[in-house]
């Protein structure tokens, strides 16, 4: 696929989630950057992935791990400079990788110098692009989000005695998108990075821009409006660049952000994440059956981001809270598993390193309708380590080879910003990218060639889906279909072997061709369809008439 | 193997699809098509409310109906089933139906639940009447709970009745089988109990199921198995018994034959485990606090000691041969009473009852006859009741159910004295 010949990319990626810090060390001062990054782009465009997502890399206190920006047009020099970003952007597009960066819109540091201004007295001229009250009732009621560190939604400011708001940590201040000037400010920052050439940005935080009395502070027509305004800039002024909303809802109420197609282009589906775990663990489908069936159609030129694991925790907010208890009894026994409203664990310990239901759950992100987003380290079964505080635990150094800091960096361990990962079943010794290139059997081995399957199949990204309802709900049945490109998706969520029959009635003679080996099956005829499987097992099976 | 017989394969394709369970609860059912939506609905909702994570299944086994009651079960839509402050359960709630003979039979619908619980290796598993019409989510729960939680493997039912509903159960089914078996479970023959996967696989696995007695009330056979075979037995309360819609009912000879035939059927099978013991021992007991007894309105008194008038009287030749002479010529007295004169003591009751077990156990006459010939005595056990209590409290009336069951263990070795000697 060309570069800039399509302006749906987004629709047909594979996105690879990585934070610079995390990835690879060039200069041998513990911490990863983006020269240590271009290195690596290699290794990315091997396993197949067609789009990075950065985390922030801005200048930073670092007090919410990049997400307390100071300043919106630069590089946090740790990982290098504008300039180095510029050449990982290009050695990425040489490479058909498209780049989508983080913009934090919602706020900023405390030690942003907007802040600093608006804080230094009340008649500063950037006193009113946050969001100050000499009270700290106003708004009351809204819920807190970081309910593990914060106590109220205002923190009080010593130096201009009076109140500010914040969605998330006291240290990141709300801007106010009620001013026209922070409006102009932060479109100016994001084609700062459009003229340097960024494919897409991520939107932290998108339900909280702005804020009305009286009501949950979310999801307001307000923000729509900024929304709506900043892309429809972008497509005049960018075309082909997209926009990433996370806000972290139910699919009706995340629905609004797709607009008619005027306002975000994708959208994280956060409720079916917890599902599919919860649907393996539970050895039902129901779980994801009924969020899929509360998830409204959106526009044509729109698509949903899915994912299993990303940097933050598990998020449990869209769940009821009996899922929740569920999830929590299931996969974080251990209170330390625990952060908030959600779980700080990566993939492969939430499966128990189990190589079939790693692969399982991958299978189902690859093969179900959405944009999936892979976390670095989760193509080689990487693990955590959930006493590191906050979300550390699965930000820790990628794990390249077995020897000196898993090849993540020359420097001193103790000099690393995070441990390695250590321990015998998950430590860099056991798991990492060099082993696991030796064996065709690896799970990166298999990762890469699943990835290859899906992207040689536009039915993955673009189709249709099809539910079939065998009887057994072990088995979660589907069929994804574009124009005449038809796929047939058989996933086993038991850990015991299932027989299932397919009503397959509206596929009669075509024959199934498993898509990894190509191996023909029976022609589907006039009974329901009869399939075996083993434990996790899942097909994928092309349908075709001949 | 047994349930390759029992069980057709347009069934086992659907146990192929539930697979493995935690929970079952079965609806035995035959021309239910008006009341069994709301069974399935109350089990619907407990799974919802008290369930939730579990892997759980509803059985629904018919006899052959006509009014395509296991349709209804099918055509449900589980969504409406909404339990407690909205809760959904978690895993899909699996409906299965299966028609286990053309014409109904309470051991055939049994032995195919038994089938299937120990095909899907359900850990515990109750069995609800669909004509029960105030069966809600909390019995549900009551009876699974105790085998699902805390490893009983037996689980029967405990109900508030009227003063004059289950009488039977209260003067005689109840009070004997407790002082033969030494467990004072008070509702052996009942249309709801539940019961563990272990024990099912156990009954299953007993070459019983052409007996009569265990075809007409298997719960009862099921119930003293447990018993004897040291199952652990416990009483869950589940709430007000209400009697059956008139015209529903069936006639009290044929429940006689059934329950009593049934009891003195266990005796016989069973008597290794009780000759050789005397007196009873409290089950534990689950539910909330409640009372066994209310009140409620007296049947045709009139009817009922006449009917025991003519009983004894056309019977008379039976009689003799089934009771001792002294009994045969007690019971004639009492029938010769004034009718506001009239009692039946425990005492007599008791031995009347012991001598007609072991009259039975030694088949002086056909046995079937035996039964029915005790038809016009229980007649006259219940107007004794009735006149007795016509003014008696709900702890009154209980505190001579206790005296009537301790008249039952006092004289249990007179039966056994009878049941050894030669016919």
């Amino acid at each position: 696929m060309a570069l800039h010949d399509e302006n749906l990319w987004y629709k047909d990626a594979v996105v690879y989630q990585l934070h610079v810090r995390t990835f690879c060390d060039s200069d041998g001062n513990g911490i990863g950057d983006f020269r240590g990054l271009t290195n690596k782009l290699d290794y990315l465009q091997e396993l197949g992935i067609n789009a990075v997502w950065l985390l922030p890399f801005y200048p930073s206190p670092l007090r919410d791990d990049g997400y307390d920006i100071a300043d919106y047009t630069s590089v946090n020099p740790t990982y290098g400079s504008v300039e180095d970003f510029k050449t990982f952007l290009t050695a990425a597009h040489d490479r058909h990788i498209r780049v989508i960066i983080e913009m934090v819109m919602n706020h900023t540091s405390d030690q942003h110098p907007w802040f600093q201004e608006a804080r230094s007295s009340r008649d500063n001229p950037k006193r009113d692009w946050y969001v100050w009250s000499e009270t700290d009732t106003r708004y009351h009621g809204v819920r807190i989000i970081f309910l593990d560190t914060e106590m109220s939604n205002w923190a009080w400011d010593p130096i201009s005695k009076s109140y500010y708001w914040h969605r998330f940590f006291n240290h990141q201040p709300d801007l106010n998108f009620d001013n026209p000037a922070v409006r102009e400010a932060m479109w100016e920052v994001m084609k700062f990075w459009l003229d340097i050439g960024v494919d897409g940005f991520r939107l932290d935080a998108v339900p909280y821009l702005v804020e009305r009395d009286g009501t949950s502070c979310e999801n307001l027509p307000e923000t729509h409006a900024v929304i709506r305004d900043l892309r429809k800039r972008l497509d005049v002024a960018y075309p082909g660049k997209m926009l990433l909303a996370e806000a972290n809802q139910w699919p009706a109420d995340v629905r609004a952000y797709f607009g008619d197609g005027d306002e975000f282009h994708m959208a994280f589906h956060f409720p079916l994440m917890p599902r599919m775990f919860m649907a393996v663990k539970l050895e039902d489908r129901k779980p994801i059956i009924e969020i899929l069936g509360q998830t409204p159609q959106i526009p044509d030129n729109c698509q949903w981001c899915i994912f299993l694991r990303n940097h933050d925790e598990l998020t449990l907010e869209m769940v009821t809270d009996v899922e929740r208890d569920y999830m929590y009894d299931s996969f974080a026994n251990d209170k330390a598993m625990r952060i908030n409203l959600g779980i700080r664990r990566r993939l492969a310990p939430m499966m128990e390193n189990d190589r079939r239901r790693i692969e399982l759950l991958n299978g189902l992100l690859l093969s179900m309708p959405g944009t999936p987003i892979i976390y670095y380290g989760d193509e080689i079964g990487m693990g955590d380590n959930v006493y590191l505080g906050d979300r550390n635990g699965v930000r820790t150094p990628m794990q390249w080879n077995g020897g000196w800091n898993a090849g993540f960096s020359s420097a001193d361990p103790e000099r690393l910003y995070s441990p390695l990962i250590s321990n015998p079943v998950y430590g860099y010794q056991a798991i990492n990218v060099d082993s696991q290139r030796r064996s065709e059997h690896s799970l990166l081995s298999w990762t890469k060639s699943v990835i290859q399957t899906r992207n040689s199949f536009r039915v993955f990204s673009r189709g249709s889906i099809e539910f079939l309802n065998p009887t057994n709900h072990r088995v979660l049945a589907y069929v994804r279909q574009l124009g005449e490109e038809k796929v047939l998706v058989v996933n086993n969520l038991s850990s015991s072997a299932q027989a299932v029959e397919l009503n397959l009635q509206s596929y009669k003679g075509h024959i199934p061709i498993e898509m990894f080996g190509r191996n023909l099956f029976p022609r589907i005829g006039d009974l329901p369809y009869l399939l075996t499987l083993g434990p996790y097992q899942f097909y994928w099976f092309r349908l075709r008439r001949i | 193997m047994v349930e390759d017989i029992l069980l057709g394969d347009e069934f086992l394709r659907q146990l192929m699809s539930v697979g493995e369970v935690d929970l079952l609860v079965a609806i035995p059912s035959y021309n239910n098509a008006g009341t069994i939506g709301q069974t399935v609905q109350a089990i619907e909702e407990s799974y919802q409310q008290n369930f939730i994570r579990d892997r759980v299944v509803i059985l629904n086994v018919d006899g052959g109906s006509t009014d395509h009651t296991p349709d209804v079960v099918s055509a449900m839509d589980g969504r409406k089933a909404v339990g407690y402050r909205g809760l959904t359960s978690l895993r899909t709630v699996h409906r299965v139906t299966t028609q286990y003979a053309k014409s109904p039979s309470q051991g055939m619908a049994l032995r195919t639940i038994l089938a299937t619980a120990d095909l899907l290796r359900a850990r515990s598993c109750a069995i609800v009447s669909p004509t029960t019409t105030n069966l809600d989510a909390s019995w549900i729960a009551n009876l699974l709970r105790p085998a699902y939680r805390q490893n009983f493997e037996f689980v029967a039912p405990l109900y508030t009745r009227d003063r004059y509903h289950g009488l039977l159960a209260r003067n005689l089914l109840y009070p004997m089988n407790r002082a033969v078996f030494g467990q004072r479970i008070r509702e052996v023959f009942s249309e709801e109990w539940g019961f563990s996967g272990r024990l099912a696989s156990e009954c299953l696995s007993q070459n019983v199921w052409n007996d009569e007695a265990v075809r007409a009330r298997p719960e009862a056979w099921m119930a003293v198995t447990a018993i004897c075979s040291d199952f652990k037995c416990c009483q869950s309360f589940l709430g007000p018994k209400v009697p059956p819609a008139s015209g529903s009912a069936l006639d009290i000879v044929e429940v006689i034959r059934q329950t009593v035939g049934s009891l003195f059927r266990c005796l016989e099978t069973h008597q290794e485990h009780w000759l050789n013991r005397s007196g009873s021992q409290p089950v534990p007991t689950f539910g909330p606090d409640h009372e066994l007894t209310s009140d409620g309105k007296p049947a045709n008194q009139e009817k009922v000691f006449g009917l025991f008038r003519t009983g004894v009287t056309e019977l008379d030749p039976i009689l003799g041969s089934i009771l001792t002479p002294d009994t045969h010529a007690r019971i004639k007295d009492i029938a010769a009473l004034d009718q506001e004169k009239f009692r039946f003591s425990h005492e007599l009751w008791v031995k009347t009852l012991y001598e007609f077990a072991a009259s039975y156990h030694h088949a002086v006459i056909n046995r079937d006859h035996v039964i029915q010939a005790l038809v016009p005595l229980y007649r006259g056990s219940m107007y004794s009741f009735f006149l007795e209590h016509a003014n008696s409290s709900p702890e009154e009336i209980e505190a001579d159910s206790e005296s009537l069951c301790l008249e039952f263990e006092r004289q249990k070795s007179y039966l056994v004295d009878r049941w050894k000697a030669k016919g």
